[in-house]
């Protein structure tokens, strides 16, 4: 697991975060982990596929994620559900979009499988003795974090 | 929705996006308003048969635009632009096959308000800092 893979997705994050938030997350902690588990409430999960296979995921808390669909869409949210699933899935995929062409210019070729929302704890063991990052990042509305688990 | 940082610079996509934004908008508060869903249907079905035909109309344009000031990203946008396409389609299938449901409404509309502010706000930006930077050298 090499640092240019979290840093392809924190740099598209703060890219898309910046555009269509008007904010910008500033880094926090980055630790290891050994199974990709979530306490957040939001949870929005990525595979990727092709010379790196794994999958990555982005937690927030669900203040955060109300907020964030409440800034794009100019409107007042009170729950998660489809429209504002949908709306995170498909920043989800923005984000990974971008990180790709980040990682191709590493020369590393993926895709990105479309993006599936977990509203709750998230937890799925990783085989063997795979390492993932997590990568906390802090935002005004509220701290979020980025999990990767991506193996060449 | 939307924002004047949004511009491109190019007057008459300018227009067709902030009339995209608008609809997009005004269709997002008809599916997030507590109304009974049958009296909010009409206005769901406009917006569904304007954003097929305007997206198709506004497309062109701006691929024609491109094509005038040789884009070099021209395929890449246009290959973005079919996904989008692919995407309404999927949908515009989905409902006439299974009906208009509520949920399946504001799937589409989360999706699609994403959507735009992305590509309006990043892909559509840089056909107008190659416009601009074309001008300079000109």
């Amino acid at each position: 697991m090499k640092v240019e893979y979290i840093n392809s997705f924190y740099k598209a994050t703060k890219d898309v975060f910046k555009l269509m938030l008007d904010i910008d997350p500033e880094r926090k902690d980055l630790k290891v982990l050994d199974d990709m588990a979530c306490s957040r409430e939001v949870n929005v999960l990525l595979g990727v596929t092709g010379n790196l296979k794994g999958s990555v995921l982005f937690g927030f808390t669900k203040d955060m994620a109300l907020e964030m669909i409440k800034i794009m869409s100019g409107m007042e949210m009170d729950k998660i559900d489809s429209f504002a699933s949908s709306a995170l899935g498909e920043v989800g995929n923005i984000i990974g979009g971008n990180a790709l062409t980040n990682l191709s210019e590493n020369n590393y070729i993926c895709d990105i499988v479309p993006p599936q929302i977990f509203v709750g704890e998230y937890k799925s063991f990783s085989l063997a003795s795979d390492k993932g990052l997590l990568l906390s990042l802090d935002t005004p509305i509220g701290e979020f974090d980025i999990n990767v688990f991506l193996k060449d | 929705m939307w924002k004047d940082s949004y511009r491109v610079g190019v007057e008459l996509i300018d227009e067709q996006h902030f009339e995209l934004f608008k609809r997009v908008s005004d269709f997002t508060r008809v599916i997030r308003s507590n109304e009974n869903w049958e009296d909010r249907l009409e206005k769901v079905k406009e917006t569904m048969s304007f954003m097929q035909e305007y997206v198709i109309v506004h497309f062109d344009d701006e691929e024609v635009y491109q094509e005038q000031i040789n884009y070099p990203d021209i395929e890449k946008h246009k290959a973005a632009h079919a996904k989008f396409r692919e995407g309404i389609n999927e949908y515009v299938e989905l409902f006439e096959k299974e009906g208009l449901s509520e949920e399946k409404i504001q799937e589409f509309g989360g999706k699609l308000m994403a959507w735009l502010i992305m590509h309006v706000g990043k892909m559509d930006q840089k056909i107008g800092e190659y416009a601009k930077s074309k001008e300079g050298q000109a």
